[in-house]
């Protein structure tokens, strides 16, 4: 059976994609599925450090693309998670090197090999971006509740939407007591905007940048909030039906007297 | 905590609805701008309907998206040179 392409985009940049890349295919070869991550960010390429696999690239999507080497060869075998491959980007090429039908032909040969491909998709709506969602079969788009994330988020699901993709969102650093306080919008308030399924909901975590400092896998550390979030987020998007989880919010004295006094 | 429960009892606004009214109404506003091409190739399709009955002329009409607070509308402006005549 062939595998599924999966591409994680989200317009504005900084608003956690690679996190979420790695982490949701780091999850889904814990779910124990074949899992190829690659990383569409040519000239900026980020993925291979945030995953500690930075001193093992030999070759990389262009490479592969263009025809110098093998996937095989390009994949570089994550060896704390069983499954997991990075096909990392190129440094040193621009974003234009890639040409959509090398991109489609590629994707062809994944789907055979891996039973998930997440692509990770650049910032922006350029080449880049049409490169990643060219091949794909689904789409998540991730996007942090603040208005600028949100309006680029509604213009990519646009852009999906015109490719016949049905995106699904991750709202990602949720701060619930900011919320709460009514400085940050909601996970509904973002849900009404964008009128769009959830694929879950990310809590700010300090864990991540840790993680990321380290290049360690933020879904194998089980007090990570993030990373839970991420696994449950992995298991939808592979078929398995689990309630979302609405990031908690700490029940103060306060917020409760004031819930009894009819404030919100 | 006691600062954000003063905050209600003053009535101070919340910034997150702020935030929510107005990227709706920034939503609903980018969905309506419409690019030069789009607009452009629509002119010459109009022209191309219009000219079967009417000779107009081409340099003075215009076409234009207005927007205003509630609607917005396409404008389309064109001086009538001749009525053609209906062929049999």
């Amino acid at each position: 059976m062939e595998g599924k392409i999966i591409v994680v985009t989200s317009g504005k940049g900084g608003v956690g994609k690679t996190t979420a890349t790695s982490s949701i295919g780091a999850a889904l070869a814990l779910e124990g599925k074949r899992v190829a991550i690659v990383d569409m960010d040519i000239g900026l390429r980020n993925l291979d450090v945030v995953m500690g696999l930075e001193n093992r690239i030999v070759f990389n999507i262009v490479d592969v693309v263009q025809g110098r080497c093998k996937i095989d060869q390009a994949a570089i075998r994550d060896r704390r998670i069983e499954n997991l491959f990075l096909i990392p980007a190129s440094q040193s090429d621009n974003k234009n090197v890639l040409t959509s039908t090398g991109v489609e032909r590629i994707a062809k040969e994944l789907r055979k090999k891996f039973d998930y491909v997440i692509m990770d998709s650049p910032a922006g709506i350029e080449r880049g971006f049409e490169n990643a969602i060219i091949s794909a079969n689904e789409a998540v788009v991730v996007c942090t509740p603040d208005v600028s994330a949100v309006r680029d988020a509604d213009r990519v699901i646009g852009l999906l939407y015109a490719r016949s993709l049905e995106p699904k969102l991750i709202v990602n650093r949720i701060e619930p007591v900011r919320v709460e306080r009514g400085e940050m919008l909601s996970h509904e308030d973002v849900l009404e905007i964008l009128s769009i399924d959830l694929a879950g909901l990310v809590p700010m975590d300090e864990k991540v940048l840790i993680s990321s400092n380290t290049g360690t896998p933020l879904v194998l550390q089980n007090d990570s909030t993030a990373g839970q979030a991420f696994r449950r987020i992995a298991k939808r998007l592979n078929g398995e039906k689990i309630p979302i989880e609405i990031p908690n919010r700490k029940t103060s004295v306060w917020s409760k007297l004031s819930k009894t006094f009819g404030l919100r | 905590m006691l600062q954000d429960f003063l905050k209600r009892f003053s009535g101070q606004k919340r910034s997150s609805d702020e935030a929510k009214k107005r990227l709706q109404f920034s939503l609903v506003y980018d969905k309506l701008e419409v690019n030069d091409t789009t607009l452009t190739d629509l002119q010459t399709d109009i022209v191309d309907v219009i000219s079967k009955y009417f000779e107009i002329d081409k340099d003075a009409l215009e076409l234009k998206v207005k927007n205003d607070k509630d609607v917005s509308a396409l404008v389309f402006n064109t001086p009538i040179l001749h009525v053609k005549r209906k062929r049999a």
